[in-house]
């Protein structure tokens, strides 16, 4: 057992930056040759002419959960080291409903207007100024934000954990689900999606 | 596209969902996480200590304390009774006997004390053992937090340079709400002055307990 490799001491706090710096701007990378560079493309899934964006998104959670569950199982990584974010359920879903908000209205979200911006996009500029005001606010707000914030603490949980369920049927539930929502992804494109090749750009 | 192409496409896809398929139909029978005991490495344990990679320093969780950084858990090993009289800020009460089944979790940076430091080493083993890689003892315990950072001494006649780390000492100890002292004849001759109340640091920009909240994550 070696992973993760940070726990594990195989490298220190500057490494770790190092290599993030490497992951961020691959992960930008193919962001940008995806087309999520794009807020046209982005906006399209909600138009649910192009579900590109849904498809991409939850193929890198189905690739990642079935990598993580298969190197624990083999001893490679050992999950209980893993951070996991804590939940708070009211801040976590309000601030879903606002990311969406923002998702569909200014057609970015937080990675993607980043790409944007890395492509000289004036809109993509524009969006991630607001990303740091909006920050901003939420910081001079924070003191009658507070009990928001910190409401409906529940610690670090996980789906087996919430549904009592064994950790392998989950992982197959999901993936389950995943193909039953790339085939309906794929109907949903046939019926309302742009004819012809590639995004509306 | 024609449809051929279509075809082949939607062919690749459907490879991928079996695949998808067959490992998800494998992870039915994994069992992921390890149990709670691990076997430890004694070799590993034993360069650990000696790189002192197993402690933090007072002075260094000091500063931690000041920044208002919550990227940490410190648990005070001793009894309910000793930490209501005092305790270092930001410390949680976990006694020793508790600590297995006190619910942290290995993925958390741990920082245990006790009074002179031998049953947080202690405690620290057994943190091993149980498969826990970021935990931490306060090195010398409260005791040498109470001689570095409440209480920090100089003799009246120091040097320049010690003078200022003094002044520097000294500014942490006013923090924490301890005394300062400066004696002609060393520290023998001094009396131990009075302890803080809890929950008092003079600066005032700590909170009694720290959010949970790491830097790590997204």
């Amino acid at each position: 057992m070696n992973a993760p490799f940070f726990k594990f001491g195989l490298f220190g706090e500057e490494a770790s930056l190092i290599l993030a710096l490497i992951i961020g701007v691959g992960f930008g990378f193919f962001l940008e040759r995806a087309g999520f560079g794009s807020a046209r493309k982005l906006v399209a899934q909600f138009y649910l002419t192009d579900l590109a964006v849904f498809k991409v998104m939850f193929t890198a959670i189905l690739t990642a959960m079935l990598g993580v569950t298969l190197l624990g199982w083999t001893g490679v990584l050992d999950l209980s080291q893993v951070y996991l974010v804590p939940t708070y359920w009211a801040p976590q879903i309000v601030g879903g409903l606002v990311l969406g908000a923002g998702f569909v209205i200014g057609g970015y979200c937080p990675g993607t207007s980043m790409a944007a911006v890395a492509t000289g996009r004036i809109d993509g500029m524009i969006y991630a100024l607001g990303i740091g005001g909006g920050t901003l606010v939420f910081a001079g707000l924070f003191p009658w934000l507070k009990g928001l914030y910190l409401a409906g603490s529940a610690g670090p949980l996980t789906l087996p954990q919430l549904l009592h369920l064994p950790y392998g049927l989950v992982v197959f539930g999901v993936v389950i689900m995943a193909i039953g929502c790339f085939y309906a992804a794929s109907l949903i494109e046939a019926r309302f999606g742009a004819k012809g090749e590639g995004s509306p750009e | 596209m024609t449809i051929r192409d279509r075809w082949s496409r939607l062919s690749l896809n459907q490879e991928l969902a079996a695949g998808a398929l067959a490992l998800g139909f494998l992870a039915l029978f994994a069992r992921p996480y390890r149990s709670d005991v691990v076997p430890l490495d004694v070799r590993e344990l034993a360069a650990l200590i000696e790189e002192e990679k197993d402690h933090v320093d007072v002075g260094d969780l000091a500063a931690w304390i000041v920044e208002g950084r919550s990227d940490y858990r410190l648990i005070d090993l001793r009894s309910e009774d000793e930490y209501a009289a005092y305790h270092i800020p930001t410390a949680e009460n976990i006694v020793l006997s508790a600590l297995p089944d006190a619910g942290l979790s290995p993925n958390e940076k741990i920082v245990l004390y006790s009074d002179g430091g031998i049953h947080a080493y202690q405690a620290w083993m057994l943190m091993r053992a149980k498969g826990f890689r970021t935990i931490y003892t306060m090195k010398g315990g409260l005791d040498e937090w109470k001689a570095a950072v409440l209480f920090p001494t100089m003799a009246e006649n120091a040097p320049a340079a010690e003078r200022a780390r003094f002044e520097r000492a000294a500014a942490m100890s006013r923090f924490f709400g301890g005394t300062p002292r400066t004696g002609g004849a060393g520290t023998a001759t001094l009396q131990t002055p009075e302890m803080p109340k809890v929950e008092a640091p003079a600066g005032g920009a700590v909170l009694t307990k720290p959010k949970k909240k790491k830097k790590e994550g997204c």
